[in-house]
């Protein structure tokens, strides 16, 4: 993975997450909150090998850490993110060719977001934070994952668009 | 080949947890570079934030509206496209309106009771992914707020600023499950600790092992050292349902919040509190309840009560008597 993607990356995770603090983050979505910038991140760890996903997940945890209003340690999201991106990449191997099965994309982005949430939170429980009850836990993860399911197909193709125009002709061989 | 790759990715991988366990480290033991990044991270989003908060305040009960947008389908449908250009002005104007009351009401409860304080924007929410219930508002260091300051409505405690920085500042809700407060009910000042359940119900825990709890009892906050993080007497919630099955020595109340903390545009930070305690000076009173008596008319038969026909239904006046 060139250093020049990864700062492309880097700056486009960084512009939907001024996004989705600044805009997204207003709507009062019903059931359940909508994390458009963890639906962006999953759709690229979805796209991308191993070693970049691996590599786009740290970097785009880092930059969720970011988060003000975020209550826990600065690193978690990055730790849950690096995982993640390993399971996506690994599972995606094994899968194979999302560009010919778009529907398999979406449900893999949308489980994605919400066994993200779920790692978070067992990351969290594990370091003694204490996110509320149960239920609530649950509706907000799977809230999520819904929400992600409903808007994964406008936001995949956009982004699938944005990924070859950051790719180099070599690497789109 | 691809072994290599496969060796080359978990390298990678087991170097970057190795990096973020080392953050995390970093983090809980306080050091200031992790805390200062989210901070200007808050500095370089607030103007944005203000900026969308203008331009998204029309829509961001998008989702609200349309569940009641049924009820005035059949008028929406007459109005002609010509009246597109005023119906949005209305909505900015309603969005003005709402805020300005909510102004009002704010300083209202403020005023009574003698705080100072500062009127915010709401100008963000904290997201899904930080499983916290923040609010960020347009004021923050230059205007006199610091952290620990408490957060009222125009109904009452909204929540505790988190953090501060120079334009911005982030409100800790009530609601958040990792949330405080020390109140006492209004009528029989008994103390209790009310904790955030995560929605607009709380869970109120008595202290007073001999105090009693009823449906309707309104909670007000019971004060911190120093006023701070928060000050006396304000209007917290009101009682729902007592439980009276629990375990717990003490009784255990389900409390629903005063302030709605699901549509706040206005808030206000109280930066001076009152010199004296209000007490129970700000709990909201009852509007009384107009009760209506219904006296029928006696029906007029038109030649005479036919025998074995029921006389009129007597007005509860003549039962009276």
């Amino acid at each position: 993975m060139r250093p020049a993607r990864i700062a492309s990356s880097a700056a486009f995770l960084f512009f939907i997450f001024v996004v989705q603090e600044a805009a997204i983050a207003r709507i009062n979505f019903p059931f359940a909150g909508y994390s458009f910038y963890i639906a962006v991140l999953m759709g690229l760890l979805a796209m991308e090998d191993r070693s970049a996903a691996v590599m786009i997940g740290f970097i785009g945890g880092l930059i969720l850490d970011l988060s003000p209003s975020i209550d826990a340690p600065f690193g978690q999201w990055a730790f849950v993110m690096t995982v993640m991106g390993y399971i996506f990449a690994a599972n995606r191997e094994s899968i194979g060719d999302f560009s010919t099965r778009p529907a398999a994309l979406v449900l893999f982005v949308s489980l994605g977001a919400t066994v993200s949430l779920l790692i978070f939170l067992s990351v969290g429980a594990l370091l003694g934070e204490s996110d509320g009850n149960f239920q609530r836990i649950l509706t907000t993860s799977l809230g999520n994952g819904l929400w992600t399911l409903l808007f994964s197909p406008v936001i995949l193709p956009l982004l699938s668009k944005f990924r070859r125009i950051s790719l180099t002709s070599r690497e789109r061989k | 080949m691809a072994q290599g790759g496969n060796n080359r990715s978990r390298l990678l991988l087991v170097i970057l947890l190795v990096t973020s366990l080392f953050l995390i480290t970093l983090d809980l033991r306080g050091v200031s570079l992790t805390q200062s990044s989210r901070s200007a991270t808050q500095s370089f989003l607030a103007p944005i934030q203000r900026v969308a908060s203008s331009a998204f305040s029309p829509v961001s009960h998008f989702f609200s509206d349309v569940k009641n947008f049924g009820k005035t389908k059949a008028q929406l449908k007459d109005v002609q496209a010509a009246n597109a250009k005023l119906r949005a002005q209305i909505i900015l104007n309603k969005n003005a309106e709402g805020q300005l009351l909510q102004l009002k009401s704010a300083l209202n409860l403020a005023g009574r009771g003698g705080y100072k304080v500062v009127a915010a924007r709401v100008i963000g929410r904290g997201s899904v992914s930080t499983f916290t219930q923040t609010i960020t508002i347009d004021a923050g260091s230059s205007d006199g707020i610091t952290k620990d300051m408490t957060v009222i409505s125009g109904a009452g405690l909204v929540g505790v600023v988190k953090s501060v920085t120079s334009n911005s500042a982030i409100v800790l809700l009530m609601s958040d499950p990792s949330f405080r407060v020390g109140v006492r009910i209004a009528r029989t000042q008994s103390a209790g600790v009310l904790l955030g359940q995560g929605d607009s119900s709380y869970t109120m825990q008595l202290l007073d092992p001999a105090g009693t709890i009823k449906v309707g009892d309104v909670l007000v906050s019971l004060g911190s050292e120093n006023n701070r993080p928060f000050v006396p007497g304000i209007p917290v919630g009101r009682v729902t349902s007592v439980d009276h099955t629990s375990a717990s020595l003490t009784q255990q109340a389900t409390v629903i919040g005063l302030s709605n903390l699901s549509n706040l545009e206005i808030v206000s930070v109280i930066t001076k509190p009152a010199t004296a305690d209000p007490r129970d000076g700000l709990v909201p009173t009852p509007i009384p309840t107009v009760t209506v008596f219904v006296t029928p008319a006696p029906v007029v038969f038109p030649s005479g009560s036919p025998s074995g026909s029921p006389s009129p239904t007597p007005s509860p006046s003549q039962v009276k008597k």
